[in-house]
């Protein structure tokens, strides 16, 4: 059976040069119908795509960290050399950004956020786009205003209690902010 | 295998279908709750690239509908949207990375967020290749010779889509532009040619040619099946090199040893017209364009193509995200109605019901 699909799209490849990108697996769509439901259903609701490369870059500097940093093991060094794997376009063989989401552009977008958080918690509140809005009270708690501006909508009281009780179970206070904000930045963002 | 065959390329077919019963994809369609705040991240993160600010969010979640309307008016407004346009064509087209490449999305891009026809992307005699740097479009002429017919005459695209005979450029108009593989016209009646597939194209049989390369070959599949559309398209991008110059004759090569370059007898029976359609004959690249105009496929697929984008969804083709007609129908028919005009369509693709509920 999938030998026809090949001999068929085979039809206008005899003349080609070079083979275009690999095209999806009509049982695989399938299947996905299956379970997704059906196009009038699908077509009609939110997917969940990866955040796109050159999106990405801009939520990270436009909430405080530096995709300039020369540290290797910067959030804005693994942003800069992690195009590859986090699905960045590759024009030169007609294949556009993918957008799918994959097991190693969700770890690759992990690290960043692990890596970035120190920089989002010092730097969120002085951004423009957060109006003065820290992550943090004094008193190590978690504030909403902040949160809301990390995540892209308003924190509702479960983002804050789940922050409080990242931070509550962490050995120390400032590795429970780091896993606190790479965590509600990674929930919020694995889907642009 | 024959009743294999036509059932599988008829299930590639857009045909309209019955309405199916109320079912339980229906129930969760409606259980769906309209929520600004989820939309308006969402629309930032397309529209501008960035997330919304922290003023944005409580302007929306205070306001509700007339402010998220008020921000989507916003985000239009930006010179962000140059970008993220210049970003999604880019994408769409698979053309990118160097400045000969960068113009034909570029120029889509100028189409998009100006008070301009998106049709002129196929018919525009002038202001091709423009050029994008840092959220602005500088206009710009291709400079490639012959005459300028939108995106299709552009030098980046036909010397990325260089290939034997030019079938690639043609498929590459298909896909992006039309939404679908070939072949791109299938006949509801079959036909037995002796092979062990029918044919189901629209244009006779015999409309191809069957000397440099046999185009009416039925030994393995029936390469007429695609190429009774692609034959009739191919000769006219085939007097682009591989540089993409315009070049008074045919300037693609043939897959035979040397590389000698096609003739039109290669594509076509002599006398037989061009067509971008079984019905639309085509005498040069202009009317072709026009032709493209003119096609109710074409309006279709621009927006079902925005659609997937602010919907989250991969691509139409590559990704076999199919967007039934009834769901973007509405759409279409504003799109068409007001010009074509992208700019006023993501407006409303924005704003639309099924946008703003999860």
């Amino acid at each position: 059976m999938r030998a026809i699909f090949i001999v068929l799209a085979a039809c206008t490849g005899t003349v080609e040069y070079t083979p275009d990108p690999a095209q999806p697996d009509p049982f695989t769509t399938l299947e996905q119908q299956q379970e997704g439901g059906p196009p009038r259903y699908t077509s009609r609701v939110h997917g969940c795509v990866k955040m796109r490369y050159a999106t990405l870059g801009n939520l990270l500097a436009s909430r405080g960290v530096d995709l300039t940093a020369a540290d290797s093991l910067s959030a804005g060094a693994i942003y800069r050399g992690g195009e590859p794997s986090l699905g960045g376009p590759n024009f030169a063989a007609r294949e556009r950004e993918n957008i799918a989401i994959g097991l190693a552009t969700s770890a690759k977008q992990f690290d960043i956020f692990a890596q970035a958080a120190p920089e989002i918690i010092a730097s969120i509140a002085s951004r423009p786009e957060c109006a003065g809005a820290p992550l943090f009270d004094g008193a190590g708690r978690c504030l909403a205003r902040g949160i809301s501006c990390l995540i892209g909508v308003p924190a509702t009281p479960s983002h804050v209690d789940i922050c409080n009780l990242t931070l509550a179970r962490a050995a120390d206070v400032e590795s429970g902010k780091r896993l606190a904000v790479a965590v509600l930045t990674a929930a919020a963002h694995t889907c642009e | 295998m024959k009743a294999l065959a036509i059932a599988l390329l008829a299930a590639c077919t857009p045909d309209p279908v019955a309405p199916a019963a109320h079912d339980e994809w229906d129930d969760k369609l409606a259980d769906r709750v309209v929520d600004y705040n989820a939309a308006l991240r969402i629309a930032a993160l397309r529209l501008t690239g960035e997330l919304p600010t922290l003023a944005e969010l409580e302007a929306v979640a205070a306001g509700g509908q007339p402010a998220y309307e008020t921000q989507i008016h916003s985000y239009l407004a930006s010179p962000k949207l140059a970008r993220q346009m210049f970003l999604f064509w880019q994408d769409t087209m698979k053309l990118g990375g160097a400045p000969d490449l960068d113009s034909a999305p570029a120029f889509l891009a100028e189409l998009s967020t100006q008070d301009r026809s998106y049709l002129e992307a196929f018919t525009a005699p002038s202001g091709t290749c423009p050029s994008y740097q840092n959220m602005t479009i500088t206009p710009g002429d291709c400079a490639n010779g012959g005459v300028t017919v939108g995106v299709l005459t552009h030098p980046g695209m036909n010397a990325k889509m260089f290939s034997n005979f030019g079938f690639r450029r043609v498929r590459w108009l298909q896909e992006v532009f039309e939404c679908s593989k070939f072949p791109a016209e299938i006949a509801l009646t079959a036909t037995d040619v002796g092979g062990a597939t029918p044919y189901t194209g629209m244009f006779p049989f015999t409309s191809i040619a069957d000397s440099t390369v046999n185009f009416l070959d039925v030994s393995s599949v029936v390469c007429a099946n695609c190429h009774s559309n692609i034959n009739h398209i191919a000769p006219l991008f085939a007097h682009y090199d591989a540089n993409g110059q315009y070049q008074p004759d045919i300037a693609v090569p043939t897959p035979q040893p040397g590389s000698p370059l096609a003739k039109l007898t290669d594509y076509l029976p002599p006398g037989e017209p061009l067509a971008w359609r079984h019905d639309v004959v085509v005498g040069d690249m202009r009317s072709l364009g026009m032709a493209i105009a003119a096609d109710p496929a074409t309006a279709r697929c621009a927006i079902a193509r925005l659609w997937n984008w602010a919907m989250s969804k991969t691509d139409i083709v590559d990704g076999a995200q199919q967007v039934p007609a009834d769901t973007i129908a509405t759409q279409v028919d504003a799109f068409v109605a007001g010009g074509h005009r992208i700019h006023d369509a993501l407006f409303r693709i924005y704003t639309s019901d099924d946008f703003v509920r999860f």
